[in-house]
């Protein structure tokens, strides 16, 4: 019984009627944050933190389920910030410009997985690294985008924070949404034959590469609409900021301390993250490192299903102290 | 351009490969024998470049001495990592994630007690030597990197005859090829492993000083030498030595030539574009086309 | 995964440590919001003091913070609509000299710190990310450290700046060297080697330079121009080129950490050229302690020196080295000190905390006793203040000498440089 998976916990009622409620509870308490006032600092913590679950619930869904690392999503999340932005210039509303943002990174995402996906393990991940500082700095010299000056947004609305907090909400919401119904579903199952076994699984009937290619696509275009969002919000983006490694490295990083393979591990590990991140970098700056950097050993030592699968082990201690009679 | 330019230039990276070469040999120790890819090799080589820097600063201790001195200091470092940590997670035949993101781990923990310790200004090692050079008719060395080329090349040299000359290095290679085949031989995997460890973080320790000796560097240094040190075992094949050599060449051929053709803006690309190149084409490195070629004959 | 047996108090470790995360969180969304303090003037400070900015960021938070201390030790700023001085209450934030973080800082302050103006934005790069944020919280923004006119350019209205235009520092750099022409130091049509940082800065710079040599054809002649990424740690590639063009001068614009990377590497390349500068950077105690007798002779142009010989330089001098204890670097300070004190006149002049009232004020006033060159503050109508730069020129021991305008000079220009060693 070595899967850690809470989208799946099947079994008891009790736990089943849990899973249901406490993420609509979670949804609604969001819905009704800026009403009730916590000012607009909140709001854009809050609102940061949405688009990072999107880009983390989007990781997770080629990397906790399918089991492929990878270290260069800020490629994808760049690439959908430079398109929105590009759009939004362009005149196209802008969830249109969100939009086009996915579809450009998930377009990238076929050019860069066809051939690195028959890399293994540790290659896979080396070459996602070398991929994205590669379109790093070509966007740094691309003059049409501004280069290294980077690209404004000339935006001549009223700015009005509660509607980007909801677009991320939205956006947020739907990448659970995809989460939940592709881990459902018989890619999902597919998914996780290759994550433990690909090439058992190819043997069983199931297309890896396939399966592979399109659950990327889908991660890369919600990563690349996060960057959309993220983008429109703050006006102005630069490739040191939008494709910087650091960000590939948060939108990993998030899923891990969450929990990679479940459906809700990704999204606690991007509160966590989104909102300890800030505070701790005002504070103690460059201690950020220290604490996420020992933060992933002790997981990776002694916790590797992040905070779900702690969460789990005590659901299961708890189950087991209360059933009667003996086992082993 | 003139043939005394291209000499120059040549010469040039021939002693850049030299650093290289020294910069990566410890990911393929690391790698070949617990397929380990080491992510925090770019904060030892960080840790190596300040340990040089301050012998020098505090003690006056020569850069070339502080490099020497990195090797064994480094060793009981990388030792101790292994026991702290490494150790304990599960290895196979296969690199796992579990040890990929737990080097990862490390390197950012090695980067902020780099800060925590030193701040983040730019240190630099100013030694007579760091800005003489040596002229041999037309053509001019500096003196600096023609010292850091023959370190580096008497520590790879040193490195084959432990490799090749000690019970030890036997066991490496062993392990490199079959690790059951090993242990059925009597080799001792754990032990073997976690000394192979502390090499390997000796020479990432090592190279930090000579990289420090060229370069000036924060605790953020260590990220683009990673990168292409990856580019080298890549090209080079992860588990060989040889071809860490040849890769280290072409990598510093490649940044050196091909610069000349497009904008300096573009040089960071160079190792980028290789490595993609590279694992897209060569998947088991040059080694690994060699080693086929042999199989074909 | 791993199961391998474990400590159990390890793992409850590990427990409470994600606890303890999520407390974090939630403490953090149940914070309260600041509000501003009701007896004292809340001003935003958005400066990198840690990552690749942190020396200038750090010399340019030291100038702000003099400024206020000496407002704060006269009592404060006096507000007419309170009848009273109120002390100024700096409210600090350290971008890391990241982008995304410095426009984040900036949305902080001015959303919910509740301060009435943000003094924030060293360098080109970090100073274009803030300023999207002045215009949309309507709240009065100054850079000191952010000259390239692309800020100023956008038809914001709460967006100032006391660094003059980088453009104008490449004319002005070309004109000395054009001086250096007319006094016989220096030969008629040599040839200029440019090496640009690839960012708006080294773009103007450039086209400062160009704008000169073609109001004065004959001077100059720019053979080679590239550019190079910033924070780059090997510029070999970009310097073979360098030499490869065989110019007489080379200039390059570069922030302090490329500077020192790339003049090392020059010198060990063996390369000579009569005269060398990095733009604005020159005389940088931490350049001159990395590279020793090599920045000797290298000429900078910058907005400030503290080798100016007006009496409140003096002043500004000493101050400044008791409140830090040590010297001014180069012009960093310089400029973020007059920042605070034109804000603090315009909100005086202003007689209210109103932030729009402030930026009225802004358009308008003019600071006299400036210690910048000229000795006035004073905005143009984008925002950006037109002023002068200074040319030093590195001497050796350490040294540093205004050698340009010459009726500011400390003393004689050495040019062409001698040959090294």
């Amino acid at each position: 019984m070595g899967v850690t998976d809470a989208g799946n916990v099947g079994g008891s009622p009790v736990s089943r009627f849990v899973s249901v409620v406490v993420p609509l509870l979670l949804l609604a308490s969001l819905t009704v944050v800026p009403r009730v006032g916590p000012g607009p600092n909140i709001i854009r913590l809050l609102f940061v933190t949405l688009t990072l679950v999107t880009a983390s619930v989007g990781w997770n869904l080629i990397g906790g389920f399918a089991g492929q690392i990878s270290f260069g999503f800020a490629v994808f999340y760049g690439l959908g910030a430079y398109t929105t932005a590009l759009s939004l210039n362009g005149g196209i509303p802008p969830v249109i410009a969100f939009s086009l943002g996915a579809v450009v990174a998930a377009v990238a995402s076929l050019l860069i997985g066809l051939p690195t996906f028959r890399l293994k393990g540790p290659y896979f991940a080396i070459a996602t690294i070398g991929v994205s500082e590669a379109v790093r700095v070509v966007m740094m010299n691309l003059p049409f985008t501004g280069g290294a000056s980077g690209y404004r947004i000339i935006d001549k609305t009223r700015f009005v924070q509660s509607h980007h907090y909801y677009t991320a909400l939205a956006l947020a919401a739907l990448a659970v949404g995809i989460s939940i119904l592709v881990r459902r579903s018989k890619l999902g199952l597919a998914l996780i034959a290759i994550r433990e076994d690909q090439d058992a699984a190819a043997d069983l009937g199931v297309n890896p590469f396939v399966a592979k290619l399109v659950v990327h696509a889908f991660a890369a275009a919600l990563a690349g609409a996060a960057g959309g969002v993220y983008a429109r919000y703050s006006l102005f983006i630069d490739p040191d900021g939008v494709f910087a490694f650091r960000n590939g490295v948060a939108i990993l990083l998030m899923p891990i301390i969450g929990g990679v393979g479940t459906i809700w591990g990704p999204v606690i590990g991007a509160f966590v993250y989104g909102l300890i991140h800030e505070e701790v970098v005002a504070n103690f700056p460059q201690a950020h490192l220290l604490i996420f950097g020992s933060l992933l050993i002790l997981i990776i030592l002694f916790e590797p299903g992040g905070v779900v699968g702690l969460f789990q082990k005590f659901m299961r201690s708890i189950r087991a102290r209360s059933s009667v009679g003996a086992h082993s | 351009m003139s043939a005394v330019d291209f000499l120059n230039l040549f010469i040039a990276a021939v002693l850049l490969a030299g650093v290289y070469a020294a910069m990566s040999v410890g990911m393929t120790i690391i790698y070949g024998v617990m397929k380990i890819v080491n992510l925090a090799h770019a904060g030892f080589l960080m840790l190596g470049a300040y340990f040089v820097f301050e012998a020098y600063d505090r003690f006056k201790i020569d850069p070339l001495l502080g490099v020497l001195l990195a090797f064994p200091v480094f060793f009981f470092i990388g030792m101790g990592v292994h026991w702290l940590l490494v150790r304990r997670i599960a290895t196979s035949d296969q690199p796992t994630l579990t040890s990929l993101l737990l080097l990862f781990g490390v390197w950012l923990v090695l980067q902020n007690l780099g800060y925590l310790i030193w701040g983040n200004s730019d240190r630099a090692i100013l030694t007579p030597r760091t800005l003489s050079s040596l002229e041999i008719g037309p053509i001019s060395f500096p003196t600096v990197r023609l010292a850091v080329f023959v370190v580096a090349v008497a520590s790879l040299v040193g490195l084959e005859f432990v490799l090749h000359k000690t019970w030890f290095g036997r066991s490496v290679r062993a392990l490199m090829q079959n690790k059951e085949a090993g242990q059925i031989v009597g080799v001792n995997v754990n032990r073997t492993a976690q000394i192979a460890f502390g090499v390997g973080i000796a020479f990432a320790g090592a190279a930090g000083g000579l990289l420090a000796m060229l370069y000036s560097f924060n605790p953020d240094f260590g990220a683009s030498f990673q990168l292409r040190a990856f580019v080298i075992i890549v090209l080079g094949g992860l588990e060989s030595f040889g071809g860490v050599a040849v890769g280290s060449l072409i990598l510093a051929l490649a940044e050196t030539f091909v610069i000349l053709i497009l904008p300096a803006s573009y040089q960071p690309a160079i190792a980028f574009s290789l490595l993609v190149v590279a694992l897209i084409v060569l998947p088991e490195g040059i080694a690994g086309l060699w080693a086929k070629r042999r199989r074909w004959a | 995964m791993s199961n391998s047996s474990v400590h159990p108090l390890l793992q409850r470790l590990v427990g409470l440590l994600h606890v303890l995360a999520i407390a974090i969180a939630v403490l953090v969304l149940v914070s309260p919001v600041w509000a501003q303090g009701a007896d004292e003037i809340k001003i935003g400070v958005i400066m990198p003091i840690t990552g690749r900015e942190a020396k200038p960021g750090q010399y340019q938070r030291e100038g702000i913070e003099l400024a206020i201390k000496q407002i704060n030790d006269g009592g404060g700023i006096l507000i007419k609509s309170r009848g009273k001085k109120l002390p100024i209450k700096e409210v600090f934030y350290d971008d890391g000299s990241d982008q995304s973080r410095s426009a984040g800082m900036a949305e902080r302050a001015m959303s919910s710190d509740g301060v009435v103006a943000v003094l924030g934005g060293y360098s080109t790069a970090l100073g274009e990310a803030e300023s999207v944020m002045p215009d949309r919280y309507q709240t009065p923004w100054i850079t000191p450290g952010a000259g390239a006119t692309t800020t100023f350019s956008r038809g914001y209205e709460f967006v100032f700046g006391t660094l003059s235009p980088i453009d104008l520092l490449g004319y002005t750099t070309a004109q000395y060297l054009g001086t250096l022409v007319d006094k016989g130091k220096l030969s008629k049509g040599l040839k200029i080697a440019l090496a640009l940082e690839n960012t708006d800065h080294g773009v103007e710079y450039g086209r400062g330079i160009d704008n000169w040599n073609k109001e004065h054809p004959g001077y100059f002649n720019v053979v080679f121009s590239e550019k190079f990424e910033l924070g780059a740690t090997d510029f070999s590639g970009l310097l073979q080129k360098v030499k490869n063009a065989h110019a007489d001068i080379f200039l390059a614009d570069a922030h302090l950490q490329d500077y020192i990377t790339m003049h090392r590497q020059y010198m060990q390349s063996g390369m000579y050229h009569q005269m060398v500068s990095y733009g604005a950077r020159g005389p940088e105690a931490d350049a001159r302690k990395a590279l020793g007798a090599a920045t000797d002779y290298i000429f900078a142009g910058i907005w400030w020196s503290s080798k100016l010989a007006y009496p409140q330089v003096k002043k500004f001098n000493e101050d400044y080295q008791a409140f830090t204890g040590h010297a001014p670097d180069s012009w960093y300070p310089a400029t973020a000190y007059d920042a605070m004190r034109v804000l603090a006149q315009a909100i005086e002049h202003a007689g209210s905390l109103d932030k729009t009232a402030i930026r009225d004020q802004l358009r308008k006033t003019e600071l006299k006793n400036s210690i910048l060159p000229g000795q006035v503050v004073r905005f143009g109508k984008n925002g950006q203040i037109q002023g002068s730069f200074v040319i030093v020129q590195n001497k050796p021991d350490d040294k540093v000498d205004i050698v340009f305008p010459l009726d500011a000079a400390t003393g004689e220009s050495v040019a062409p440089k001698p040959k090294a060693h």
